[in-house]
């Protein structure tokens, strides 16, 4: 037997087999089962149901909603705070970012159900209010997400360039939009597509918080493999991946404008 | 050098150890797919080793008997539609498994499910013949079961709520959770089947009265009242009826739950509960000892369902050993323990279940207290000296609580049928389930929805577009 020459490039080897097996065949395997039927044969008739499906296609809809209202509550309220955290002004020894990074640290079911006991002692129950439940679940549970990276692009941004806009005359507000904003742009993007899709595919939330009586496009994917129906569940699947390609590659876009200055904002 | 020679060494007795473990597995092996938390564990409260458990027991007396040493793999799943999955896609084949009835006939239906020796009797499990309980033998003589699976717990499905924010003439029927008066307090179980008893029981509650009215007066006997409510509960044909009255419910109710209603109803979080007999148990064992609160159980006069989890042999099982295993469990004495241990009721009847029963329940004759009758369950399965009058009675002070769930009398039992699998109708009950939990949703919605994203997606590029023709224009001017 001739001695195999290790070489640099056998390295790559672990790599790609994981690749294959982790990611590959899966993909390959919910496409399958997306556009087969239970015998086994190929057929678009899954694709149409869906489409067809007045139901599905407002889950779909009310999904992309929640997720949208996430999105903007949790940049709205994380954006603030990550200014705060970056200046160091107020956070000298970087307790402030690890308390609130910290919940992240914490099992998320378990912090979910303790957020409904006590949203319960507060008074909101999912009973009663299952879409503020649910919201307030939401927010609390990626409002870390969306601090971390506006944070650390915070920390980057270029401070001269404030005080260069405020020479050049520019009110305080001008300055915010002008300047401050196009700058974390990035930061704002990666945000918004960590909090926007785990949003619409969660359904461990909704179910806690909304006492399962609000479901998201998620809760579907997990009904219909809980009841054995692989087929309906990686349609949905599949189309939760589509849709979310799709939204990277128009993010992919916003955020190459960005290095040409500006760019849309 | 003398590095490489210790690490082939350390490799060839990994290698060896390995090859080891494989040998052992030549021997008889017993694969158990069970419930979790569903045997007995040889460990006391606070979870030390106290004694053997119900499975090393099995193990040790099998060498004795037939001096083969033999060993168990026991796994557990969560719910029998997972196992279902497992074992349809699973590697290992398990030689017994223990389902619930709905899954045992679906089971059955597509032929994955090996018979046992059956002759009209067990022939393998003759501890079932003899102490099984009479009433459990005879359901499921009727249910066709008989030749397929052999029944551990059972039990009924009913409601349970704490009397204290509950009016007693309230909770007798399904309809408390359509009741405005208890909006918010009451929880269902998110499972198709446990909520479709609930709606269909509710959609036909006029029905049901008019019969239990006809069979109080004697116009029906115990049988055809039985097969009535069978009927009824087992009747599809108004999937869509169904669907209506459910998500009507859905608006009235807290939520839905899998196991969080055994806390909630404890923190007081809910009132109403619907809930299995074997967890109604727990939870007003846990809400007396820990927040005494008292809860209280009773199934609704509309009539209920029957629930039982039953051992099967799926295809290629080791049939005689998976039959001695069961043989095993079905001794009074083992059954018991089970009891014991788990806190359902068990399908074994005997002595031994009686005395535990008493054990748990009975009060002294001089206490006061009225007497239960338990004949039905437990037939000409105890000896004669442990009857009051040739009847198995047992004397209990409170009623509505843990005897009456786990030991429904019965008058209750009458009124209580096995709620079978949907068959051909599963996809329409599925279709009507998906419905009710995911919600219905106007088209306009979704119309929105799109044409919202349109106009962000065109006013992002008609601002890149208007920027662009600045830009052009500044630089034309310069």
């Amino acid at each position: 037997m001739s001695k195999i020459k290790f070489q640099r490039k056998h390295l790559s080897i672990p790599y790609a087999a994981f690749l294959l097996l982790f990611v590959v065949l899966p993909l390959i395997l919910i496409v399958y089962y997306a556009l087969t039927d239970v015998n086994g044969t190929i057929s678009l008739k899954n694709f149409i149901n869906f489409f067809k499906d007045k139901n599905k296609l407002g889950l779909l809809s009310f999904s992309v909603i929640i997720g949208v209202a996430n999105t903007v509550l949790c940049l709205l309220i994380g954006y603030p705070i990550a200014m705060i955290l970056s200046n160091r002004k107020y956070n000298k020894s970087m307790v402030m970012v690890l308390l609130f990074v910290m919940p992240m640290w914490i099992n998320f079911v378990l912090r979910t159900a303790a957020t409904r006991d006590l949203l319960y002692w507060l008074g909101i129950n999912g009973g009663e209010n299952p879409y503020l439940a649910t919201m307030i679940g939401m927010v609390y549970n990626y409002l870390p997400f969306t601090i971390l990276p506006l944070y650390t692009t915070m920390l980057k941004m270029d401070k001269s360039l404030i005080e260069a806009s405020y020479d050049l005359g520019a009110k305080p507000y001008q300055t915010f939009y002008k300047t401050i904003i196009p700058m974390t742009m990035p930061g704002i993007v990666s945000a918004a597509t960590m909090v926007f899709m785990p949003t619409m595919s969660s359904f461990v939330i909704s179910d806690i918080m909304g006492e399962r009586k609000i479901s998201l496009i998620g809760n579907a994917i997990q009904f219909n493999f809980d009841q054995s129906r692989w087929h309906d569940g990686s349609l949905i699947a599949l189309i939760m991946l589509l849709i979310i390609g799709i939204i990277t590659l128009l993010t992919k876009n916003i955020q190459k404008e960005e290095n040409v200055r500006g760019g849309l904002w | 050098m003398k590095i490489k020679k210790i690490v082939s060494f350390l490799l060839l007795m990994f290698i060896l150890i390995l090859v080891g473990c494989k040998k052992e597995g030549n021997n008889l092996v017993l694969r158990v797919y069970n419930w979790q938390d569903y045997i007995e564990d040889g460990k006391d409260d606070e979870g030390n080793k106290v004694s053997n458990s119900v499975i090393e027991d099995w193990i040790l007396d099998y060498k004795e008997r037939t001096g083969k040493d033999v060993s168990v793999v026991y796994d557990t799943f969560e719910t029998p539609e997972i196992m279902l999955n497992n074992i349809k896609t699973g590697k290992t084949t398990y030689d017994l498994a223990c389902p619930s009835e709905y899954m045992i006939q679906k089971m059955i239906r597509e032929g994955m499910v090996e018979k046992y020796d059956y002759d009209g009797k067990l022939i393998n499990v003759p501890n079932f013949n003899e102490y099984g309980s009479p009433y459990i033998q005879r359901i499921f003589l009727e249910s066709n079961l008989s030749e397929y699976a052999v029944p551990y717990m059972w039990g009924t499905m009913g409601l349970i709520y704490n009397p204290q924010l509950v009016d007693e003439e309230d909770i007798d029927s399904w309809s408390i959770m359509w009741n405005e008066k208890y909006k918010n307090m009451a929880s269902a179980k998110d499972s198709v089947r446990d909520t479709y008893v609930v709606g269909v029981m509710y959609l036909n509650k006029d029905k049901l009265l008019k019969i239990k009215l006809d069979y109080e007066s004697g116009l029906l006997t115990d049988a055809e009242y039985n097969r009535e409510i069978s009927l009824i509960m087992n009747d599809t044909s108004d999937i869509a009826g169904v669907e209506r009255v459910l998500k009507k419910m859905k608006k009235n109710i807290f939520g839905f739950e899998v196991d969080n209603g055994k806390n909630d109803i404890v923190t007081g979080k809910i009132a109403i509960n619907v809930a299995w007999s074997g967890d109604a148990v727990y939870s007003m064992d846990v809400a007396e000892e820990e927040e005494e609160v008292y809860l209280n159980y009773s199934v609704p006069k509309e009539g209920s369902n029957i629930w039982f989890d039953g051992w099967i042999m799926p295809k290629g099982a080791n049939k005689e050993l998976a039959q001695d295993f069961v043989n095993f469990l079905c001794q009074p004495e083992i059954a018991a323990r089970n009891m014991d241990y788990i806190g359902y009721t068990t399908s074994i009847a005997g002595d031994e279940v009686f005395d535990l029963v008493k054990e748990w329940y009975a009060v002294s004759e001089e206490e006061e207290g009225e007497y239960a009758d338990l004949t039905y369950f437990f037939g000409d399965t105890i000896s004669p000296e442990s009857k009051i009058d040739g009847k198995a009675l047992v004397k209990v002070d409170v009623r509505g609580r843990q005897f009456d769930a786990q030991f429904p009398s019965e008058e209750v039992i009458n009124r209580c049928a096995v709620m079978e699998d949907f068959k051909e109708m599963n996809d329409d009950v599925l279709a009507m389930w998906e419905n009710v939990k995911l919600g219905d949703f106007s088209i306009w919605l979704s119309l929105g929805v799109v044409a919202g994203i349109i106009v962000i997606i065109g006013g992002i590029y008609y601002i890149k577009f208007l920027r662009e023709s600045r830009k052009k224009k500044k630089k034309l001017n310069w």
